[in-house]
């Protein structure tokens, strides 16, 4: 599970200790520093309560759709195509969920149209950017302004309010003190982990994100892949917007609003790049996910005023991405 | 794919009359811009038919103000974000912060008693400011501006709702009458921003230093080639972004009573969508911000236009969305086709 560039061959045989430790050279480990001085903050200011069950079951609830929504947008970063819309369908995806619910059809149909819509987006994206070559920045943008506004159409006053018992039960119960949501969410994360340095596909997502027209050379359908990898963005926002439901029980026309930039800001001190691919692995992810809302955390139970975080955020991510350019990352002109 | 756009690099270079920066021919003759500027003409003449159809009071003196109204703000912040993108900086998604941060100096410095003579400079030189802290942590970092601006975006924001809820200008000063009132039947801040676009279009023909920015946008290496700084002339684009964002937030504080921190957020698609909508591509070095006035217009009527067909104002940021998605298409197929 090294965050370092994919090897085509076999890595030569080194000794367990020692690839464990390799394994923290790269971004993961610099961002596992900063979880640990992250909780060791915790711990000095707010105290031993920091680590108390309940707290920790507000912060893995916080933390998991953001990290379900993430890790699935994390294969269109690693395909070098940011989608900036995955905000705007987290909240169109609820939007549609929430209102369908309301005129009683059954639950599970309704989820399927909802992922079924997230297909659609990820595709037109897809088709604008692959098929016309566009700048994915650009498209996604266009996508989130777009997708906003129909959220706005379709919710004007208040959103009807939905109770789904056995999506309520995963969204906020506990197993064994653990948010259920977050257990399935770092289930996702180690999958996709497992698909990113492990398998073909994973290898190739990669290959296409770091240099297209070589991964093109070696046979690799560039098309094919970023299609792929902008669905899957599109609708793992879709499925993160009816978790949301089934948190909040509603759905309003701001819900995911500025999502985005939290979930890349995280992926990026995580490891990520918007704007080259090939880089990142999900672990990496959803460290930086857990910085952002220990943060977060902290800044809550301390009752300091929530804007600090903004702040605080935006210096990290700087800080990450200078960091990267020093191990090698590349360099604006 | 850069390789294959004709960038005057040389400064000195002759350039062709008329002052349009790429006169690259296409199949019919046509320079690239003047097809742009055709195209976008058409579609706000089809918009603006469409709705008065419909509509037959649509075209009155109550459209043109709102229409004008709407584009004065979107085309100084349009011009800022145009330079940016020429000179090859990609975007600068902090322009919302620029435009606040300048307006709420300028409200500022005029309650705290100071003339409008010396509250304007404040407010540019703000917008400057902001710029130049962009400006230097894209050149000495040698981060990409996107990630950089990104970040001073969130961060600026939250800065700024720390250390303060509204601004109010003084309903009795200079600024604020200047603002309400009006000029050749035209509100008086559209007039400043026509003023900004053609120098600004002038400067990057005729100037050496818009020449400059032009040919490090289109070809960096080859810029660097010809002893251009491209430190020095990367730095220098954010900070003049900067004050002509500065100047936006002047004329934003002289229009609005009151805003907060976030004000500026409607504005950031908006202006991109208008960049990229006027042929100024992302990948930097071209672009003719005679186009981008128009692009700014069409964009800016959009909103009315919806109004009077009676749709819901969200309907405004569904069709802006998907013109900009359309625009970005269009823009990616030409790009491939030449490159071709």
């Amino acid at each position: 599970m090294t965050a370092t560039a994919p090897t085509l061959f076999d890595d030569p045989v080194v000794p367990p200790l020692r690839r464990i430790l390799n394994s923290f050279r790269g971004p993961v480990g610099s961002i596992s520093a900063t979880l640990v001085v992250t909780l060791l903050v915790g711990l000095i200011w707010v105290g031993p309560s920091f680590f108390s069950p309940s707290n920790i079951q507000i912060v893995g609830v916080s933390v998991a759709i953001p990290l379900i929504v993430g890790v699935m947008a994390s294969f269109a970063l690693l395909a070098g195509v940011v989608d900036l819309s995955i905000g705007s369908m987290v909240g169109f995806g609820a939007v549609v969920f929430n209102q369908l619910v309301a005129t009683g059809m059954n639950a599970w149909l309704v989820a399927l149209i909802t992922v079924g819509v997230g297909v659609v987006v990820g595709l037109t994206n897809a088709f604008v950017i692959v098929r016309f070559g566009a700048e994915p920045l650009a498209v996604t943008l266009g996508m989130l302004t777009l997708l906003r506004g129909l959220s706005q159409v379709v919710v004007v006053s208040a959103p009807p309010s939905t109770l789904i018992e056995p999506l309520y039960n995963v969204t906020q119960g506990a197993i064994a003190g653990f948010p259920t949501l977050l257990l399935i969410g770092i289930g996702v994360t180690l999958i996709a982990a497992g698909i990113v340095s492990k398998t073909r596909i994973g290898r190739k997502v990669q290959a296409v994100g770091g240099d297209d027209r070589a991964a093109a050379r070696a046979g690799i359908s560039v098309s094919k892949v970023r299609v792929i990898a902008l669905v899957a963005s599109s609708v793992g926002a879709a499925v993160g917007g009816i978790l949301y439901v089934g948190q909040l029980g509603s759905a309003s026309n701001v819900l995911g609003t500025g999502l985005e930039f939290q979930i890349y800001a995280a992926l990026m001190i995580g490891g990520y790049s918007i704007t080259r691919g090939g880089v990142g692995n999900p672990i990496g992810g959803l460290l930086g996910l857990l910085v952002v809302a220990g943060i977060t955390n902290i800044l809550n139970v301390t009752f300091t005023d929530p804007n600090y975080l903004d702040l605080i955020t935006a210096i990290i991510l700087v800080a990450a991405v200078l960091v990267d350019r020093f191990r090698g990352g590349d360099a604006f002109e | 794919m850069t390789t294959s756009l004709i960038t005057p690099a040389d400064p000195a270079a002759p350039q062709s009359p008329g002052g349009a920066k790429l006169r690259r021919p296409d199949s019919r003759g046509l320079p690239v811009s003047a097809r742009d500027a055709l195209s976008i003409t058409g579609v706000w003449a089809l918009l603006i038919i469409a709705t008065t159809i419909v509509r037959p009071d649509f075209l009155s003196t109550q459209s043109l103000l709102a229409v004008t109204f709407t584009m004065s703000i979107s085309g100084i912040l349009a011009v800022s974000q145009a330079i940016i993108v020429i000179s090859g900086g990609l975007l600068d998604l902090s322009l919302p912060v620029s435009l606040i941060l300048s307006a709420w100096a300028t409200v500022t410095a005029l309650n705290n008693g100071l003339p409008t003579a010396v509250a304007i400079p404040i407010g540019i030189v703000t917008g400057m400011a902001w710029g130049g802290l962009n400006g230097l942590i894209v050149v000495f970092g040698k981060l990409n501006p996107i990630i950089v601006t990104l970040a001073t975006g969130f961060g600026g924001l939250a800065v700024m709702l720390i250390f303060f809820k509204s601004a109010q200008i003084p309903s009795t000063s200079e600024l604020r009458l200047y603002g309400l009132g009006r000029f050749l039947g035209l509100p008086n801040i559209f007039w400043p921003m026509l003023i900004v676009i053609v120098l600004g279009g002038l400067a990057f023909a005729y100037t050496r230093w818009g020449r400059r920015l032009i040919a490090v946008g289109g070809n960096p290496s080859a810029a660097k080639a010809r002893g251009i700084n491209l430190r020095r002339m990367r730095f220098a684009s954010f900070i003049g972004a900067g004050a002509v964002a500065g100047l936006a937030g002047v004329m934003f504080s002289a229009v609005t009573p009151s805003f907060t921190p976030a004000a500026g957020a409607s504005f950031q698609l908006i202006v991109i969508g208008a960049v990229i909508l006027a042929g100024i591509s992302l990948s930097g070095g071209k672009g003719n911000l005679l186009v981008l006035v128009l692009s700014v217009g069409f964009l800016a009527t959009i909103p009315t236009s919806i109004a009077f067909f009676g749709l819901a104002p969200a309907w405004a940021l569904v069709f802006q969305g998907a013109l900009l998605i359309i625009a970005v298409g269009i823009d990616g197929y030409r790009l491939k086709r030449t490159a071709r």
